[in-house]
C-alpha cells in the first residue's frame, strides 16, 4: 500500500484499510518494544520536534519514546522552555520550525484546528497529539489496535463510550475509527455532556449506562474535566459517578468478558473504580504500551518512507 | 518491469536436492546440531529455513528452533524507495545470546539484506557466530560478504534478473532467470 | 454632466426604466427620457458651442448611492486594521456613498469631542459620507448611559455598543427611553453573554464535528426578544443589527405587527454562507454572529422578502491578516465587506432570481437612509447626487493588490466575482472610475 499521507490530523480523512494499515504496521513495533535492545536505525538522523502546549506527560513522552526508539532525534518545543511564553504566535512557531528543516512536528493545542494550522504552514509532516475539541486521533489509533487485539476484530462488536462526550476529542476520534471499521458504537452520557449536535457522529446515544451495557465487548470509560461541574453542566460529581461511574458490579451486565478501557489519567471513584481498572478486564496499561507501538507505526509511515512519496 | 525469461535455472528436484546438500553441510561444518539456530530472512529466506529445520530433523532428529527476521526497519534505502514496504513481524522466540545463528535467504545479491540482518540480530543480543545459507548467489557484492552455504552460484548481468519461486509463497519450486526488456 | 440611457432603478420613484440624467453643482437637476443635447444645454445653461461632458451609460443600472448602516472603521485606536480614510475608500469602491461607523474604537465613541473626530475625518477623506454611530453606554460598560443629546448635536445619527450586548435590561430600557429626545434609533447588538460562552461559532452539528465551542442561536434570539418589548413598552426606536436566526425572524415580524418601533438588518454573509462552510483553517468565516443553519437562512431569505427585515447592511470588519492566521478559536470575529457585498449579493440573490433589482436597491438604500435620517437613497431632481453605476457583467478577482481596505479578511479572497460598480458619484464628484479610486485633491 503507498501511504500518501503528509500529516495525521484526524482519522476522517484515512479509509478503513489504511487505518488497517497502521494497525498492521504496529504489530511488529510492538515486538520491538519487548527486546532488550529497543533502538532501531531507521530514522536516523530525522528530526522529530514536540510541540506540545498543553501538559500531557503521558502523550509527549508516548511520542518522544516511539520516535527514539526509532532512531529519530527528537526536541521538545514545550511551552515553559520556550519563546510561547513571550507571546510568540503559533504562526511565528511554525516558520521557525519551518527555517530549521524538521521533519515531524507533533502538536498538542488547546484550541481545535491549531495542528491543522501548522500543516497547513509546514512543509513539515504534522501528527496531531490533540487539538481542543477536535481530535486525537492516536488515542484513537492505539484504542483501535487494543481493542483489534483483544477482540479480534470489529465487524459486530458492540463498543460503549461513556462520559463527556460533548468535549471529548477522544471519544470524537474513536467513533470516527470504530465506524469506519465496522463496529457498533454507543454513547452514554447526560443530556448536558451529550447533546442533540452529537448525533452528527451518527451513532447511537443514550443517557442511561445499565441499559447499554448488556451485550457492550468493550466499554471505553471517558475522562471527566473536573471543572464541567463548576460550569453547571453536572449537578455534582456523586450524582455522575452514580449515574455513569463504572465499577466491577455494573461490568457484569454486560453479561461478557468486557474490555474496559480508559485513555488515561483517571479520577478513580468517578469515572471508574479502582476494582474495575485493577481487574483483568481492564486493559488500561496495555493502552500505554499500545500506544508507543501505534505512534512508532505512524511516525514511520509518515517519515520513513521516500521523501518524494510525502510531498 | 517487463521481463522474459531467459532459462530456469532450478526446477523443484534441483531446490530440493540443493537444500539437502546445504543441511548437510551445516551439520557437517558444526559439527552436529549443537548450539544451532535457524533464522529466515523475509519473504522467501522463511520457507527455506523452515525445510532446512525439516531436513535436519529427518537427518539427525533434532529440532532447530527457528525464527523469522523482519529486516525493513533495518534498510539503508527506505529514504529512497518510492513505496514502503509492508512492515511484518520479526519473531525470534528464544534467545540468541551465545548461539551459532545460521542466516537464511533465497538470493545473495549486493549484500545490503545481509548487513541489515546482521544489525538486525545484533540488537537482539549477542550470538556465537552468524553463518549464512543462501540458495542462490548471483555475485555484484556492494558490501565485503560472503555466504558459508551456497545452493547454486549462478554468474548474472546486471540486466539479469533471478526470480525464486517456492511452494509455500508462490505455488510452485522453481528458480529463473529473467532479463529486463 | 450628463448621463446617458442609463437604467435608473430608484424605489422611492417606482423607476426602473431607462432615463437620462442630468447634475449640476452635486445635485440631480433633470432625469428624463432620451434627452436631447439641445434639452441639456438649456437645463445646464451652456451655450451651442460649449462641449456638454456626458457619460455613455446604456447596457448598465444607476443605482441611488448605497446606503451601509453597519461598517466599523476602526478608528480611532486599531488604524492597522483600517482607518476611516481607507474604509471609507473601500465604501465607495463597492458602491456606498453613505455609511454608518460604529462606535467601538479605542477609544469607545462616548463623548462628542469623539463622534465630531469621526465625522470631520470623513469629511477629510472626502470619500463615502461618514455618519458616526455614538456608543449607548460610557466605554461600553453596559452601566452608564452616554450623553446622548450632547453625542446628537456633534452628529451622532444612532447609539449602539454594537460589538458586544447590553446585558443589563434596565440600562436598554433607559437607553430606549432616553434616547427618544434625539429621534435616533437604538442599534442593538443581540448577544446574550452567558448563552453565548466561549462560542466561535454557530452551535450544532458543524460545530460538533469541527469540535469548536457553539454559540446557540438562542443567545441571540433570547435579546431580540427581550429589546422589541422593551422597545414596545418604552415606545422607542430600535434597530436589530446583524439578524442571524429564524426565531429572531419571527420575534420581529410578531412585533412589527404589534406596532413597535421596530426595524432589523441581515449581512450578506448570513444569507450567502453557512455554518456548514466553516473548516478549521477558514478563519475569514468567522464573524459575529456566527453563520447561521440553512434553516435559518431561509428563514432571514424570506424575512428580506416578507419585509420584516428592513435593509442590508455589510457589518464591515476589518482585521489585519496576522490576527486572522491563528487557530480558528482564537482569531477575532469579523468580516471584510465593503468591497464584496454588493457582487455577492448580486451573484447569490439577484442574479439567481431571489432578489428584485429594485428591492435589493430599496433594502441597501432607500430603508436605511429613511430609517437614519440620512439625505440619501433616492435620484429625485434636487436630491444630493450620490449614484452607482453597477455593471453586471464586470468581472473581477478579489486580492491584495484591488482592495482599497487595509485588511483582506474576506472569505472571496482569491475567488472571481461579478456584477461592480465601474462609476460612483458623491455629491455629483466622481470618485470611482474603471475600479479605481479617482484620489482627491483638497
Amino acid at each position: 500500500m503507498k501511504w500518501k499521507h503528509k500529516d495525521l490530523l484526524d482519522l476522517d480523512v484515512l479509509q478503513a484499510e489504511e487505518i488497517e494499515h497502521i494497525l498492521h504496521t504496529a504489530g511488529p513495533m510492538k515486538e520491538i518494544l519487548q527486546r532488550p535492545i529497543k533502538k532501531l536505525p531507521t530514522l536516523r538522523g530525522k528530526s522529530v520536534v514536540l510541540l506540545f502546549y498543553e501538559s500531557s506527560t503521558r502523550t509527549r513522552t508516548s511520542f518522544e519514546t516511539a520516535a527514539k526508539i526509532l532512531g529519530a532525534d527528537t526536541t521538545n518545543f514545550s511551552v515553559t522552555q520556550s519563546s510561547v511564553n513571550k507571546g510568540e504566535s503559533l504562526l511565528d512557531t511554525a516558520r521557525t520550525l519551518q527555517a530549521m528543516n524538521v521533519d515531524l512536528v507533533i502538536v498538542r493545542h488547546a484550541s481545535s484546528g491549531a495542528a491543522d494550522f501548522l500543516a497547513q504552514e509546514l512543509r513539515a509532516g504534522v501528527i496531531n497529539g490533540g487539538d481542543g475539541q477536535h481530535a486525537h486521533p492516536t488515542q484513537a489509533l492505539l484504542d483501535l489496535f487494543t481493542l483489534k487485539e483483544k477482540l479480534g476484530g470489529f465487524q459486530g462488536k458492540k463498543i460503549v463510550i461513556v462520559g463527556d462526550v460533548l468535549h471529548s476529542r477522544v471519544a470524537r476520534s474513536n467513533v470516527l475509527g470504530l465506524k469506519k471499521l465496522g463496529a457498533e458504537v454507543v454513547l452514554v452520557g447526560p443530556p448536558t455532556l451529550l447533546p442533540a449536535e452529537m448525533n452528527y457522529l451518527g451513532v447511537k446515544i443514550s443517557y442511561d449506562l445499565d441499559a447499554e451495557l448488556p451485550g457492550a465487548d468493550a466499554v471505553m470509560a471517558l475522562r471527566l474535566q473536573l471543572e464541567r461541574q463548576q460550569n453547571g453542566l453536572f449537578p455534582s460529581i456523586r450524582e455522575y459517578a452514580k449515574l455513569y461511574g463504572l465499577n466491577l458490579e455494573r461490568i457484569r451486565k454486560t453479561g461478557k468478558q468486557t474490555v474496559v478501557m480508559h485513555p488515561g489519567p483517571m479520577n478513580r471513584g468517578i469515572e471508574i473504580a479502582s476494582d474495575l481498572a485493577e481487574s483483568p478486564l481492564s486493559v488500561i496499561d496495555e493502552q500505554v504500551t499500545n500506544g508507543v507501538a501505534v505512534r512508532m507505526a505512524l511516525i514511520y509511515l509518515l517519515i520513513g518512507g521516500a521523501s518524494s512519496d510525502v510531498a | 518491469m517487463e521481463s522474459k525469461t531467459k532459462n530456469k535455472i532450478m526446477d523443484q528436484d534441483g531446490i530440493r536436492r540443493a537444500i539437502s546438500r546445504i543441511s548437510h553441510e551445516i551439520l557437517e561444518k558444526n559439527k552436529g546440531t549443537n548450539n544451532l539456530v535457524l533464522i529466515g530472512i523475509r519473504t522467501r529466506g522463511v520457507p527455506l529455513a523452515e525445510r532446512i529445520q525439516q531436513r535436519i530433523l529427518e537427518f539427525e532428529n533434532v529440532q532447530l528452533p527457528l525464527g523469522l527476521l523482519d529486516i525493513t526497519l533495518y534498510r539503508d534505502d527506505l529514504s529512497t524507495i518510492d513505496v514502503q514496504p509492508v512492515l511484518h513481524e520479526t519473531r525470534v522466540p528464544f534467545s540468541i545470546e551465545g548461539k551459532v545463528v545460521i542466516l537464511i535467504d533465497d538470493v545473495l545479491f549486493t549484500g545490503r539484506t545481509v548487513r541489515a540482518a546482521l544489525d538486525a540480530l545484533i540488537d537482539l543480543g549477542r550470538p556465537q557466530k552468524i553463518q549464512l545459507a543462501v540458495l542462490i548467489d548471483r555475485g555484484h557484492r556492494e558490501l565485503p560478504i560472503r555466504a558459508d552455504f551456497v545452493g547454486k552460484n549462478v554468474p548474472t548481468s546486471s540486466r539479469e534478473i533471478i526470480s525464486v519461486c517456492l511452494e509455500e509463497t508462490d505455488g510452485r519450486d522453481e528458480v529463473l532467470l529473467l532479463e529486463k526488456i | 454632466m450628463w448621463l446617458r440611457q442609463a437604467f435608473v432603478v430608484d424605489p422611492s420613484q417606482n423607476l426602473a426604466v431607462e432615463r437620462d440624467i442630468v447634475l449640476k453643482d452635486g445635485v440631480i437637476i433633470e432625469i428624463a427620457q432620451n434627452l436631447q443635447p439641445e434639452d441639456v444645454r438649456a437645463v445646464l445653461g451652456l451655450s451651442n458651442s460649449e462641449q456638454i461632458p456626458q457619460v455613455n451609460a446604456a447596457g448598465k443600472y444607476l443605482f441611488p448611492g448605497l446606503v451601509d448602516a453597519h461598517v466599523h472603521l476602526r478608528e480611532p485606536g486599531q488604524e492597522d486594521k483600517e482607518d476611516i480614510r481607507s474604509g471609507s475608500r473601500a465604501a465607495v469602491r463597492g458602491g456606498f456613498t453613505s455609511i454608518l461607523a460604529m462606535a467601538n474604537t479605542k477609544p469607545v465613541i462616548d463623548q462628542r469631542a469623539l463622534v465630531e473626530f469621526v465625522r470631520i475625518q470623513g469629511q477629510r477623506a472626502g470619500f463615502a459620507k461618514v455618519y458616526p454611530v455614538a456608543a449607548v453606554t460610557k466605554g461600553f460598560k453596559g452601566t452608564e448611559l452616554v450623553e446622548m443629546m450632547d453625542l446628537f448635536e456633534g452628529g451622532a445619527v444612532a447609539f449602539s455598543d454594537d460589538g458586544q450586548g447590553i446585558q443589563n435590561s434596565e440600562i436598554m430600557r433607559l437607553a430606549l427611553e432616553y434616547a427618544k429626545l434625539t429621534a435616533c434609533p437604538i442599534i442593538a447588538h443581540c448577544e446574550d453573554n452567558n448563552l453565548a460562552g466561549q462560542g466561535v461559532m454557530r452551535r450544532g452539528e458543524a460545530s460538533a464535528r469541527l469540535g469548536l465551542r457553539g454559540i446557540p442561536a438562542s443567545a441571540e434570539s433570547v435579546m431580540v426578544a427581550r429589546d422589541v418589548l422593551l422597545a414596545g413598552e418604552t415606545e422607542g426606536k430600535l434597530h436589530i443589527a446583524h439578524v442571524s436566526t429564524k426565531e429572531s425572524v419571527q420575534i420581529i415580524k410578531k412585533a412589527k405587527k404589534l406596532g413597535i418601533d421596530v426595524t432589523a438588518e441581515v449581512n450578506p454573509h448570513h444569507l450567502l454562507f453557512t455554518d456548514e462552510d466553516i473548516s478549521l483553517t477558514a478563519t475569514a468565516y468567522k464573524v459575529n454572529p456566527p453563520l447561521p443553519t440553512r434553516a435559518d437562512q431561509e428563514a432571514l431569505i424570506e424575512g428580506l422578502l416578507d419585509g420584516t427585515i428592513d435593509m442590508l447592511a455589510t457589518d464591515h470588519a476589518p482585521h489585519t491578516w496576522e490576527d486572522k492566521a491563528k487557530p480558528f478559536a482564537e482569531v477575532p470575529f469579523g468580516i471584510n465587506a465593503l468591497e464584496t457585498a454588493l457582487a455577492a449579493v448580486w451573484q447569490g440573490l439577484v442574479a439567481k432570481g431571489k432578489l428584485s433589482i429594485q428591492k435589493l436597491v430599496e433594502l441597501w438604500s432607500l430603508k436605511p437612509a429613511q430609517r437614519f435620517g440620512l439625505p440619501a437613497g433616492m435620484l429625485k431632481i434636487g436630491a444630493p447626487a450620490d449614484m452607482v453605476l453597477f455593471d453586471p457583467d464586470y468581472k473581477e478577482e478579489i486580492s491584495a493588490a484591488n482592495l482599497e481596505s487595509k485588511s483582506l479578511n474576506t472569505p472571496f479572497l482569491g475567488k472571481e466575482m461579478q456584477g461592480f460598480p465601474v462609476m460612483v458619484w458623491v455629491d455629483g464628484k466622481l470618485l470611482l472610475e474603471n475600479r479605481q479610486i479617482i484620489d482627491v485633491k483638497n
